[in-house]
């Protein structure tokens, strides 16, 4: 044990100054501003506005999902080739655009961009739509293996010109699935399908999820490492 | 409790052992030195303020979350899949020996570096230097452009400009060339000799010189007098039963010491009831002598005395010896023979062709010519003992080639000289001055990884790839040739050894992947060439290219006339003054990697000393000359002297100094600059491993040394009860022991009946468990590296490592038994236990800590507020907190090493081991796609991954089968601090030593 001496009283008094007083009616302030304070936080800091739904940036090329994936009926997978092996889905490289496009509206003006990129093989700088935080490592193999619908985070791609957010991918929202994930269970091969609605969602899903096993993990270290 | 003075006692260091107040202080605090820092008003204002400008700022960058982008390729290389590594086996070379490596590369960036399991001198493993290797790569400070010296600076030039410059002087050469030298390192390259043949046949008068500061010439001088030719020797230590060496860092300092620690730990583990014995006899404590069942220190010379009395002992009786090497060891009578030697002679017959004797680097070439001998004799050849061609058979020594060179210069034969790495202007020996040569050449040009010491004495520098931005190759130990492929292109558009000699044979620098190829040709065969490049490409080695073994006799009477001139070796008694032994640096080698963060920062496995070197003394010399560790001390060798700290070192022999070489630079880089004290300068010709007539004097200056050894000791209840606890934390027995009392773990510490006070939770899943086997651990460290490269820890700096604030998540305790000036030395690995019932997690109140479903104690940085109450009721001491933003340094090229599957932490938080969640989650999602359990193996953690001897396992516990599960289950397992009953996933299994007089003894090792 540590003997306890009093050499503080008369060298170096710990006494508070006088201009402390001040704090006295500045502490009942903040007694009633930090409720309120913590209520406004909450309220604004987590609404959809702050976290940005509806992001929808401009792109270095005017891709449009609803004609490529909705009218003309392209697969997700077509482009976005390594979903089902990778953590990325991949935005795809500009030779894949040139698979197409050397025939199909060569000279469109709206493709400068793509042919600039195929001749120089420099990359097209496209905007992130879908941004996580870094520390989370969010998997695209795992959830679209499960039977996890690309619609389920991205909405309904196939109908907009412009790609934007629609959910808030904060982890609250996560957690909701990964607590109940029924609701977003389908068929493997429903799962780039975005249009596709079974008559029951929950009951589909409780019955995939009982074959297949699928228990997503709450822990914290899932996703954050 | 505790038993002064008791061969039982455990001990960390020399202040433990004294019970140093110092000591009590470091233990007591936890966290060193925190409380004078925040008390000061200064720095805490300091703090204040910058906490308010960065709360600030963060409310100003807040506001939007910034616009990223993500650039695909516009072509996609076959086969590759964005945010997959992928791994490529490649080969690093480090004095003229290949290491085999996997290279993992994340999006094109090499991030990890592991060892080859296919290569024959890894398996799998690696030591901390080839770790460190990716730091290297990003280093900062690397050179970055070719420069030219004008006047006393050197200038900015471009690639053009001394590829003009060489092709004008070799044009101005024309003829045969006289005049032109070229100095390389140590190589084993296939392409190198082709390249150096292609150049001599161009220029029949360029001269050749290969220096290398740390050389094992001494072994090839050995062999070329014992067996007609400087053989290579090659032990195979699995099937050793006894083996001596003399001054032999087998396990750690030894260019297939990854092999030998494989094949020896492999003889420890007693699983049929036997174990290996090793006999150490050497002047400083090296890790094989940490290891030895039996360890005896004696001054360098005195090993030599001891080697030739040992080999009149095996020779004698067993056959015939030429008189002259009769008479010669038998002049060892009236000088002290060591009863032990006699011992050893017994043991090693009694073991004929299960038995190794070997010699150190450090040691004479005529004590390597005596092991011949006795090698021969013992029948240890071609069982334990292989020979092979050595590479390069006809060169001259190192020592002399640097001696010649210089000589060349001043004589005028030499004019133009082209230094192929290195670094000779700081580590040639001290006699040469080669920089005071070098001045004299009308032309130098010196390609090096760094802008160093001899790069300013040049005319010309040209900036070398590292080994993962080029091609090569290069001979493992054994022969076997590896590819060395690159990674990455060239950062700085560095060029290779063999690039610049095409150009400089050629006069066009051709590509390195055609000139490894075209060597390739030589030895793939050319039929199906193609193919058999790919594969050895795949492999990282060409099958089939080991060295042919070679049938060797050693000739007695050769060896007898040399020795007979030799002996007696010189004992320090006989000269005035001490002795001092020149080692090279156990983490800096001859001092190329002393920029190298993560390797300054490494404790030492033996002195636990980071970021410096220092004079090891033996406790009684430092008594004799007042010299006291942590004060600095002026050595003198005739003329020369330096100044360096001094480490009193328990074990070290008495009379005998000992220095790293290679610390002490002055041109190197932010990171080592001024780190050390420069041993070279007392090193010279003709005592390039140990200088005798050495003096002392001790200055009195204060020199503090990052000492790790007393930091998070784990302290209960105060000291004594430490020291009672300590036969509790790491528990050991003698094979006898062992084999009377199977169970003697479990009595070794009496744990009270251990009760549940709620229901336990069940883990049906996966659960995670770690098993580390302490006969098997040697302490070196490359847990510690790997750790540090795989989970982006970050480097901290000398003078918080004194504070105790070093990240490294696995440290390696190392404890000291018996006497300090003969102790017995015992490792442990600590690192984060993953308690069933976490006491971290119990005192967290902001749930930043907390267990996994599959029992693994989980760490979440954003939650952490950093009140580090979780380190303060952690039993192992395992948790690390950043103090400061140790990343704000980092600039955006040493990122690019950064793991991406690991987050990167800022200040305030706290970390630790997290079992390598990144690879268990690898492995999940893996097994997954094949829709299966993740199978035993599949998982390694960083540390097991690197492990040399595998002493680290990890696996599922549930799987009954897994290695982890049956090393749990072993009759040696225990946990540490058990009777806390906080369940910890990680085990020991405890360390068994073999003594040669095992009385064997009771279950409960001497306690009470």
């Amino acid at each position: 044990m540590r003997r306890v001496t009093d050499r503080g009283t008369d060298s170096t008094p710990y006494v508070f100054p006088k201009w402390a007083n001040v704090l006295r009616p500045a502490l009942a302030l903040s007694v009633i501003g930090l409720p309120l304070y913590l209520t406004l936080l909450v309220t604004f800091g987590f609404s959809a506005r702050t976290l940005n739904v509806g992001y929808a940036p401009e792109q270095p090329v005017p891709y449009s999902h609803a004609l490529h994936v909705g009218e003309l009926g392209m697969d997700c997978r077509y482009c976005h080739s390594t979903v089902e092996r990778s953590r990325h889905a991949a935005i795809p490289p500009t030779e894949t655009c040139m698979n197409c496009h050397t025939r199909i509206r060569a000279q469109s003006e709206k493709l400068a961009a793509v042919r600039v990129s195929a001749e120089t093989g420099e990359p097209i700088p496209w905007v992130r739509v879908h941004d996580l935080p870094e520390y989370v490592y969010f998997n695209h193999e795992s959830h679209v293996s499960a039977g996890v619908s690309c619609v389920s985070c991205h909405g309904r791609v196939d109908t907009m010109e412009v790609v934007r957010t629609v959910q808030p991918l904060s982890m609250s929202w996560c957690l909701d699935c990964h607590r109940n994930p029924d609701p977003h269970l389908r068929p493997l091969d429903r799962v780039t399908d975005l249009a596709w609605e079974p008559e029951d969602r929950v009951e589909t899903g409780r019955q995939i999820r009982e074959a297949t096993g699928v228990s997503p993990s709450t822990d914290c270290w899932a996703c954050h490492r | 409790m505790s038993e002064r003075g008791s061969g039982e006692r455990y001990w960390r260091s020399l202040e433990d052992l004294g019970d140093d107040p110092r000591f009590a202080e470091i233990a007591a605090r936890e966290f060193p030195s925190l409380l004078p820092e925040l008390a000061d008003p200064r720095t805490r204002r300091t703090f204040l303020k910058l906490m308010g400008a960065s709360m600030a700022l963060a409310g100003l960058t807040a506001c939007r979350w910034p616009e990223e982008r993500i650039l695909p390729f516009a072509k996609r290389p076959e086969g590759r899949v964005p945010g997959t590594p992928e791994r490529y086996a490649t080969a690093m070379e480090l004095g003229g020996v290949a290491r085999g490596l996997l290279v993992t590369s994340y999006d094109g960036r090499p991030i990890k570096i592991e060892g080859n399991p296919d290569h024959p001198g890894s398996a799998g493993a690696t030591d901390s230097i080839a770790q460190a290797a990716i730091l290297e790569l990003f280093d900062p400070d690397r050179s970055r452009h070719p420069s030219q010296r004008v006047g006393g600076a050197h200038e900015r030039r471009e690639r053009a400009d001394y590829e003009s410059h060489i092709k004008g002087r070799i044009a101005a050469l024309a003829g045969r060339g006289r005049g032109l030298a070229v100095l390389g390192e140590a190589s084993s390259s296939p392409s190198l000799a082709r390249m150096q043949g292609r150049l001599l046949r161009r220029f029949p008068a360029l001269r050749w010189y290969e220096y290398e500061p740390v050389t094992r010439d001494n072994e090839r001088l050995g062999a070329d007098i014992a067996l007609g030719a400087p053989l290579r020797t090659h032990l195979d230590l699995s099937s050793a039963d006894v083996i001596v060496a003399f001054d032999a860092d087998l396990l750690t300092g030894h260019p297939d010491a990854l092999r030998h620690a494989r094949e020896f730990a492999a003889r420890r583990r007693a699983d049929d009831g036997a174990m290996n014995r090793l006999h150490a006899v050497e002047s400083a404590f090296s890790v094989t002598g940490a290891m030895a069942d039996h360890r005896h220190a004696a001054s360098s010379a005195a090993v030599a005395a001891f080697a030739g009395q040992l080999a009149a002992f095996v020779l004698g009786p067993l056959g015939e010896l030429p008189r002259g090497l009769a008479q010669a060891l038998a002049r060892t009578e009236g000088r002290a023979t060591a009863p032990f030697v006699e011992e050893l002679a017994d043991e090693l017959r009694a073991h004929r062709g299960r038995g190794v004797v070997v010699a150190g680097p450090g040691q004479p070439p005529e004590v390597h010519a005596l092991v011949h001998l006795m090698n021969d004799r013992l029948g240890n050849v071609n069982r334990t003992v292989h020979y092979t061609e050595d590479p390069g058979p006809t060169r001259p020594s190192h020592e002399a080639a640097i001696g010649e060179l210089a000589e060349a210069i001043r004589s005028g034969e030499v004019e133009t000289l082209v230094i192929l790495g290195g670094n000779p202007v700081f580590d040639a020996p001290a006699d040469v001055d080669f920089a005071g040569a070098l001045g004299r050449l009308a032309d130098s040009v010196h390609l090096s990884l760094y802008r160093n010491e001899t790069s300013n004495a040049c005319a010309w520098h040209v900036p070398r790839a590292h080994f993962l931005e080029t091609w090569g190759d290069a001979r493992a130990w054994d022969g076997t040739i590896s590819i060395v492929q690159p990674l990455i292109e060239p950062l700085w558009g560095g060029v290779s050894p063999i690039e610049l000699l095409s150009l400089l044979g050629d006069g066009e620098p051709a590509p390195g992947h055609d000139l490894v190829r075209e060597t390739a040709r030589g030895y793939l065969g050319r039929g199906g060439f193609e193919s058999a490049w790919a594969s050895a490409l795949h492999d990282g080695l060409v099958e089939g290219s080991r060295l042919p073994r070679l049938p060797a006799r050693p000739d007695p009477s050769r060896v007898a006339r040399r020795v007979a001139d030799w002996w007696p070796p010189v004992t320090p008694s006989e000269t005035a003054g001490l002795e001092i032994v020149f080692l090279p640096d156990p983490k800096l080698h001859d001092g190329r990697f002393a920029n190298n963060g993560w390797l300054q920062e490494l404790p030492e496995p033996m002195t636990k000393m980071a970021w410096d070197n220092a004079l090891l003394v033996g406790k009684a010399t430092a008594d004799e000359h007042g010299l006291r560790s942590h004060e600095t001390a002026v050595v003198s060798v005739g003329e020369r002297e330096i100044e360096a700290p001094v480490f009193v070192m328990p074990g070290q022999a008495d009379g005998s100094l000992a220095i790293w070489l290679g610390q002490g630079r002055s041109v190197c880089g932010r990171v080592g600059d001024g780190v050390g004290a420069d041993a070279y300068r007392l090193r010279t010709s003709g005592a390039m491993h140990r200088a005798v007539g050495a003096s002392v004097r001790p200055t009195g200056k204060r020199h503090e040394l990052a000492t790790t050894q007393d930091h998070f000791a784990i302290d209960l209840l105060g000291l004594e009860e430490t020291q009672r606890r300590r036969p509790e934390l790491l528990r050991e027995a003698t094979l006898g022991e062992y084999r009377e009392h199977p169970d003697f773990v479990r009595h070794r510490a009496h744990t009270p009946e251990l009760h549940e006070l709620w229901k336990p939770v069940e883990y049906d899943g996966y659960k995670w468990g770690m098993s580390i086997d302490l006969t098997a651990c040697t302490g070196c460290s490359a847990c510690v590296v790997a750790c540090q490269a795989e989970n982006n820890i970050p480097v901290v700096g000398k003078v918080e490592v004194i504070k105790g604030r070093e990240m490294h998540w696995i440290r390696v305790d190392r404890y000291f038994k018996g006497e300090p000036d003969a102790p017995e030395v015992a490792f442990q690995p600590v690192t984060c236990h993953h308690c069933e019932n976490a006491p971290c997690e119990q005192v967290c109140p902001v749930a930043a800590t907390l267990h996994s479903e599959e029992g693994l104690n989980q760490m979440v940085y954003n939650r952490c507020i950093g009140t580090r109450y979780c380190s303060n009721n952690c039993p192992y001491k395992v948790r690390r907190f950043n103090f400061w933003n140790n990343q704000k340094a980092t600039t955006d090229l040493e990122a690019l090493r950064h793991n991406p599957e690991v987050t990167v932490r800022s200040r305030g938080v706290m970390e630790k081991c997290s079992y390598c969640v990144q690879r268990i989650e690898a492995a999940r999602t893996l097994a997954k796609r094949e829709d299966r359990r993740i199978a035993d193996g599949d998982v390694t953690p960083a540390c097991a991954q690197a492990c040399p001897t595998q002493a680290i396992v990890f696996g599922d516990l549930n799987d009954r089968g897994s290695r982890v599960a049956r090393a749990h289950a072993s009759q040696r397992s225990y946990a540490m601090l058990e009777e806390l009953k906080v369940k910890p996933r990680t085990r020991y299994l405890a360390k068994l030593r073999n003594p040669a007089t095992d009385g064997g003894g009771d279950e409960h090792g001497g306690h009470a």
